[in-house]
């Protein structure tokens, strides 16, 4: 028998973890993407805020509904050499009496990569299973729990918008670009049109799912020198016991399912 | 039956955690079990807690002392450990075996041949003080000083009580019910001295109050609304999250 138990039923658990998900704040990543043919620059902050616990023996906790608010912003890159033809003038050559043969040089535009900046902002709900990781590192015990393998996201309606605010966002700079500014833009429109939402969810993917992927959620923290009473004045100095080993393990008892947590000590 | 019942949290810590929390107290804290005069203990340290002697009319310094407790060990009903058969553990009860030792700075008096203050003093040729016949030589008196001993094996049942911390924390103590101490006769002896150990013990264990939160290995945060209960050898509490 264990010689300390500690348990927590699936409503307290819930309450643990949403502890838990609150103390991971917001995370800020980094990174380029493809979307299309198209190249982005982005930085983009993903906040969790809810999600409800099941408890699962021997060793699962599933976080069903797990949100994920997240704003991009990045830089979208149109490089207009995939839309438009290379153009070059050709070399051309005058025969100049007392001269003799003058010719131009061959001369090729290079186009330029346009970039327009665009933010966006939407949730995706995910279902997680979590295994409980117990181990003791720098002198401290720790209880997580641990988000197993590539979760599937679960993009909001209003992700969808999103070409519609890259249109937004680059034809009026297209439309400034002089004489074949409205064919680029309508070209780009044609391109984001094909793109449709399974390319959204390709580019998306990748970028969000770090913020849920090998998420871990703190259970459990205490020093293995773990303190029973401070120091009270000169002549009664702290009183320690020394946590020896903690398991914790999703136990039916009864009709509920527990998160149980066990220790043993000695002085 | 599941281990929260009707509760969000439950926490259990067995006797021999409990055992263990109560000899890291008294290791690291062992003036708590050592009391005496200051013959004996000259000043409170992390050792020994020193207190005043008994007063006692023509005993100059009063009466020194010493009491010195064992590390107590506890038992949680279910009873495990053997008690004496005056002792019987019951439901929602504990138990603690420990051993005592009570000195005394046992001192001989010099009577002073001299009127008490404030009497009149007028010479005169008697000789006080002077042996009388028949009593005894020097060599056949108490010692001058001598520090008397005994050793007590002491058991006692109790219940655990809800204290809170000098910190305000949730807290369990130990309050002695009743207490035994084996062959001593007279059974009038007996009773004397289980009555100044069970005012002892119910004052030293009631100094050490176990936080609720090292019961638990510091697992779970737990507003107590069910407990401290003792039950299969076990302290159990039951709260919100």
């Amino acid at each position: 028998m264990a010689e300390i138990t500690a348990a927590l039923d699936e409503g307290g658990a819930n309450t643990l973890l949403a502890d838990a998900i609150a103390t991971i704040g917001t995370q800020t990543k980094s990174g380029s993407g493809s979307l299309g043919p198209f190249i982005a620059n982005y930085t983009v902050q993903g906040t969790l805020t809810s999600g409800t616990v099941d408890l699962i023996p021997p060793d699962t906790i599933r976080i069903a509904n797990l949100r994920l608010d997240w704003q991009l912003d990045f830089d979208f890159g149109i490089d207009l050499s995939t839309i438009l033809p290379d153009f070059c003038l050709p070399q051309v050559c005058v025969d100049i009496p007392c001269v003799g043969t003058v010719c131009t040089p061959k001369i090729c535009v290079d186009w330029p990569t346009i970039t327009v900046p665009v933010s966006f902002g939407d949730f995706v709900k995910v279902t997680v299973d979590t295994k409980l990781d117990i181990a003791l590192s720098g002198g401290k015990w720790r209880v997580q729990a641990v988000v197993l393998g590539v979760p599937n996201l679960q993009f909001g309606a209003t992700t969808a918008l999103l070409l519609a605010a890259i249109g937004a966002a680059v034809t009026p700079v297209l439309l400034a670009v002089p004489f074949i500014g409205p064919f680029l833009a309508i070209a780009v429109d044609a391109i984001l049109a094909t793109i449709a939402i399974a390319g959204v969810t390709g580019f998306l993917g990748p970028i969000i799912t770090p913020f849920v992927s090998g998420l871990k959620f703190l259970i459990y923290e205490q020093p293995q020198q773990f303190e029973v009473l401070p120091a009270d004045g000169p002549v009664d100095p702290k009183v320690d016991i020394t946590i020896d080993t903690v398991d914790c393990v999703v136990a039916h008892n009864g009709t509920e399912d527990e998160l149980v947590l066990t220790a043993d000590i000695s002085p | 039956m599941s281990l929260t019942e009707s509760q969000a949290v439950f926490a259990s810590v067995h006797e021999n955690a409990l055992n263990d929390v109560l000899t890291a107290f008294c290791t690291d804290r062992p003036r708590y079990l050592v009391y005496g005069s200051p013959a004996f203990v000259p000043a409170t340290t992390i050792a020994e807690t020193g207190m005043a002697a008994i007063a006692f009319p023509g005993i100059a310094g009063g009466i020194q002392w010493r009491v010195r407790l064992s590390i107590p060990r506890i038992d949680l009903f279910k009873q495990t450990m053997t008690l004496p058969p005056e002792l019987a553990l019951g439901p929602g009860q504990f138990s603690v075996r420990l051993g005592a030792e009570i000195c005394l700075d046992c001192g001989r008096i010099r009577i002073d041949p001299k009127p008490p203050r404030g009497h009149d003093t007028k010479p005169d040729d008697r000789e006080p003080n002077r042996p009388l016949p028949g009593t005894p030589k020097p060599d056949d008196r108490h010692p001058l000083r001598e520090v008397t001993c005994c050793k007590l094996e002491v058991f006692a049942i109790g219940h655990i009580e809800h204290v809170l911390t000098s910190s305000g924390e949730d807290a369990i103590t130990l309050v002695p019910d009743a207490v035994e101490i084996v062959d001593i006769k007279p059974d009038e002896v007996e009773s004397v001295l289980e009555c100044l150990l069970f005012m002892i013990l119910q004052a030293v264990l009631g100094q050490i109050r176990l936080p609720l939160k090292s019961l638990r290995a510091g697992a779970f945060s737990l507003t107590l609304t069910e407990g401290p209960l003792i039950e299969d050898d076990q302290v159990k509490v039951r709260g919100a999250f």
